[in-house]
C-alpha cells in the first residue's frame, strides 16, 4: 500500500498559500452539494444558487459590491490585527459603535448640516470604532487581559445601546412608534456614483482602503512592525519594536476601520439607526480576513467571495426556499477547509516507500 | 423580601447557572490539556437544536440529554482533526465552530421555532419539596444535579487521578510527556471530545431547563462567558462553581428587572440586559488587577504540538 508521510518545508510554500483558499471555495461547493444532498436537501441547487446566480446575474453586481464593501473595509483592519496576533472578534461591535457616532452627527446637525456633513459623521465613525477597540487595548496592555473575550462581550453590551437609543433618546417621534431614528437629511446620506443604482460611495471606499493598506504593510515600517511582532514577538523586542505600541495600533486600526464600515452602513443603505442594524458583517469579515491570507489585496477576493455567498443566500431563500442559515454554515465550511489546507503550506506530503521492500 | 419571593430567586439562579456551569466545566478539562477551544457557543447551539429535536419528536427529556452530548462531542471532532491532527490554529479553528454552530443549528431548526416542549420536571419525587427550604434542595431536575456532582468528579478526576495527573503534564509541559511515552495528541483528543459533550448538554440546557422551545442564537454567548469563567476561576473547578452562581445572580437581576417593580427597573432594560457581558469584563480586570492572571495558565495552552523527531 502506498503510505505517505508529512515533512516540514524549509520555508512556507508561497503557491499553496495562495493555492488553499482557492482550493477551499472549491471543496466548499463540492463537498457542500454532498453533504446538503446527504441531509435532504436541494445539495447541487444551493450550491448552484449560493455561489454562482450571483455571478451569472448582471443585475445582481450591484448588491455584491454593495455587500462586499463593508466586509472588505472590516476585513483589512482585521488582517492587520491578526497579522500581530492581536485577536480582535468584537469587529461587529465596532461595527455598530461607528454607526451610532456617524448617527449622532447627523441627528445632532439635522437640518443645520452642509458639505461637511458626511467628512464628519466618516471621522465620528472612525473615531466611534477605534475608542471601542480602544478598551480591550487599554486592557490588554495595562492589564494583560485577553482580548478576545473582552472584544466579544463589547459586542454583546453595544448591541444592547443601540436597543435603548432608538427605543428612548434618539426615537423618531413621527415614526409611528417604531424603534428607530428619523431617516437623515439628504447631505448626510451618501451620494450613489452610477445614478439608478445602489451603488453608493462606500464601494469605491473600500477598495481605496485596501489599497492603502496594501501598501503600507508591504512598503513601510509599520506595516513590518505588525509583521515581525505577530510572526517572531522575541525578535521584535530585540529590534526595539513595542509589544504594548503594537497592540493599541492594532485595535485602534481594526476597530477605527469597523467603525468606517459602520458609517457607511448607516449613511449608505440603511439611512437610519434601526435595531436591525448589526447585520453580523463584523464576524463574517473574520472569515474573509483569514481567506484572503490576512494580506489586504487577498481580502478584495475573499470579501467579494463572502459577498456572493450573502446575496445567493438571499436568492436561494426565494428561489428553492433554503434558509438563510445555510450561508452561514458554507462560510464556516470554506473557512474549515481553508485551516485544514494550511498544513499544505508547511508541509509536503511524501511517499513512504515501506522499509522491507527498500532492502531488497 | 418574603420567604417564598427569596426560594423564587435562588431557584431562578440555579437554573440560570447551571448551562454555564456545564460548559465551563467542560472547557476546563479541555484547557487543563492544553488546548484553547473557542467554539462552545457553537456546540452548545449545535447541543441546544439537538436537544430541542429528539425532546420534540420522542418526548424523551434523557434521550435528548445523551444525544445533545453526542452532538457537542461530534461538533468537537471536527476542531480536534484539524487543531491536534493538522496542527491548525486553534483561534480560528474554535471561531469557524462557533460560526459553523450557529448556522447549522440555524438550518437544523428552521420551521422548529415558536413550537413547544415540555421542561424536564425535578428529579426527586414532589413529597421531598413541599416545604419551600426542602425546595431549594430537591427541587431540582437532574441536570442541576449533574453539574454540581460534575463540579466534584472534575476535581477530583484532575487533583486525585492519574489520568489527571497525565493530562495536566501534557497541558503544562507536552514535550515532557511526549517524552516519557504518554501520546499527547490521543490526551487532547479525549480532552476535547469530554468539553464537546459537555457543551452539548450545556447547550441542551435551554431548552430542557430554561425556555421550553428552539430560538436561533438562544444560548446568546453564554458559551463565551463560560470561556471567560475558567479565566476568571484560574482553573479550578470550585472556584467556577462560585463563578457561575454570580453570573446567574446578575442574569436572574435582569429578569425580575424586566417583569417590573422595584428599585431593579429604575435602570434601563437594556442596561440590565447588557449585565452579563459587562459583567464578564469587570470580573476579568479584577482577577487580573488582584494577580497576574496567566499566571496560574497551563503552560502549553493553545500553543500546537508538534513532535520534534
Amino acid at each position: 500500500m502506498m503510505q505517505f508521510r508529512l515533512e516540514k518545508r524549509r520555508e512556507p510554500s508561497r503557491f499553496m498559500l495562495y493555492a488553499t483558499p482557492v482550493a477551499a471555495v472549491f471543496l466548499t461547493m463540492v463537498i457542500g452539494a454532498i453533504i446538503f444532498s446527504a441531509i435532504g436537501f436541494d445539495g447541487i441547487g444551493a450550491v448552484r444558487e449560493i455561489f454562482l446566480t450571483p455571478l451569472t446575474n448582471s443585475y445582481k453586481w450591484q448588491d455584491l459590491g454593495v455587500k462586499a464593501a463593508p466586509l472588505i473595509i472590516i476585513g483589512v483592519g482585521l488582517s492587520i490585527a491578526y497579522r500581530a496576533n492581536v485577536w480582535n472578534i468584537g469587529a461587529e461591535g465596532q461595527y455598530i459603535m461607528g454607526g451610532l457616532a456617524a448617527t449622532w452627527v447627523a441627528l445632532a446637525s439635522h437640518g443645520s448640516g452642509g458639505w461637511w456633513t458626511l467628512p464628519a459623521m466618516m471621522l465620528a465613525g472612525m473615531a466611534g470604532g477605534a475608542a471601542y477597540g480602544a478598551i480591550p487595548a487599554l486592557l490588554k496592555t495595562r492589564l494583560n487581559v485577553n482580548e478576545i473575550l473582552t472584544s466579544l462581550m463589547l459586542t454583546y453590551a453595544s448591541v444592547q445601546l443601540i436597543y435603548y437609543l432608538v427605543r428612548a433618546p434618539w426615537k423618531d417621534p413621527m415614526g409611528m412608534g417604531f424603534p428607530q431614528t428619523r431617516r437623515f437629511a439628504s447631505e448626510a446620506l451618501l451620494p450613489n456614483i452610477f445614478p439608478g443604482t445602489i451603488v453608493h460611495a462606500g464601494v469605491p471606499i473600500a477598495v481605496i482602503v485596501a489599497l492603502i493598506a496594501w501598501f503600507i504593510m508591504s512598503r513601510s515600517v509599520f506595516g513590518y512592525q505588525m509583521r515581525v511582532v505577530g510572526a517572531a514577538p522575541h525578535a521584535a523586542r530585540y529590534g526595539g519594536f513595542s509589544e504594548n505600541k503594537t497592540i493599541w495600533l492594532a485595535l485602534l486600526v481594526s476597530g477605527g476601520l469597523a467603525g468606517l464600515a459602520g458609517m457607511l452602513e448607516v449613511a449608505g443603505p440603511f439611512q437610519r439607526m434601526v435595531p436591525g442594524f448589526p447585520t453580523n458583517y463584523g464576524f463574517t469579515a473574520i472569515i474573509v480576513a483569514f481567506l484572503g491570507r490576512l494580506n489586504p489585496l487577498g481580502v478584495i477576493f475573499a470579501g467579494i467571495v463572502m459577498a456572493i455567498t450573502f446575496v445567493g443566500g438571499e436568492v436561494a431563500q426565494t428561489t428553492i426556499g433554503l434558509s438563510n442559515s445555510a450561508t452561514g454554515v458554507f462560510q464556516a465550511m470554506m473557512l474549515f477547509f481553508l485551516l485544514a489546507g494550511d498544513i499544505l503550506v508547511r508541509y509536503r506530503l511524501k511517499r513512504v516507500v515501506p522499509q522491507t521492500e527498500a532492502r531488497v | 423580601m418574603t420567604l417564598e419571593l427569596t426560594i423564587a430567586i435562588i431557584i431562578t439562579v440555579v437554573g440560570a447557572s447551571t448551562p454555564i456551569l456545564i460548559a465551563a466545566l467542560g472547557e476546563l478539562v479541555v484547557e487543563k490539556s492544553g488546548v484553547l477551544n473557542l467554539g462552545v457557543e457553537g456546540m452548545m447551539l449545535v447541543g441546544a437544536i439537538t436537544g430541542f429535536v429528539v425532546v420534540f419528536t420522542t418526548g424523551n427529556h434523557y434521550l435528548a440529554i445523551l444525544l445533545a452530548a453526542g452532538a457537542g462531542l461530534a461538533t468537537s471532532m471536527i476542531f480536534a482533526f484539524l487543531t491536534l491532527s493538522l496542527s491548525a490554529n486553534q483561534t480560528a479553528t474554535g471561531l469557524a465552530l462557533t460560526i459553523f454552530g450557529t448556522g447549522f443549528s440555524a438550518l437544523a431548526g428552521q420551521g422548529y421555532s415558536a413550537r413547544p416542549v415540555t421542561l424536564l420536571g425535578p428529579l426527586f419525587p414532589s413529597e421531598l419539596a413541599t416545604h419551600p427550604i426542602w425546595r431549594v434542595l430537591f427541587g431540582y431536575s437532574a441536570l442541576v444535579y449533574f453539574s454540581l456532582a460534575m463540579v466534584f468528579a472534575v476535581w477530583w478526576f484532575l487533583k486525585k487521578s492519574r489520568a489527571g495527573l497525565i493530562l495536566r503534564a501534557v497541558g503544562e509541559n507536552d514535550h515532557s510527556a511526549h517524552s516519557i511515552g504518554y501520546s499527547v495528541v490521543a490526551v487532547r483528543y479525549g480532552a476535547v471530545a469530554f468539553g464537546g459533550a459537555m457543551a452539548g448538554i450545556a447547550g441542551a440546557c435551554f431548552p430542557l431547563l430554561l425556555t421550553p422551545q428552539w430560538a436561533e442564537r438562544m444560548t446568546a454567548g453564554r458559551g463565551w462567558i463560560a470561556v471567560a469563567l475558567v479565566v476568571f476561576a484560574s482553573w479550578k473547578p470550585f472556584r467556577l462553581l462560585a463563578g457561575a452562581y454570580l453570573f446567574g445572580l446578575v442574569m436572574t437581576m435582569e429578569l425580575y428587572a424586566k417583569a417590573g417593580g422595584g428599585p431593579l427597573s429604575a435602570i434601563p432594560a437594556e442596561l440590565w440586559a447588557a449585565m452579563p457581558y459587562l459583567a464578564t469584563v469587570i470580573v476579568l480586570v479584577l482577577i487580573s488587577i488582584r494577580r497576574d492572571a496567566s499566571s496560574n495558565a497551563p503552560a502549553c495552552l493553545g500553543r500546537p504540538f508538534l513532535p520534534s523527531n
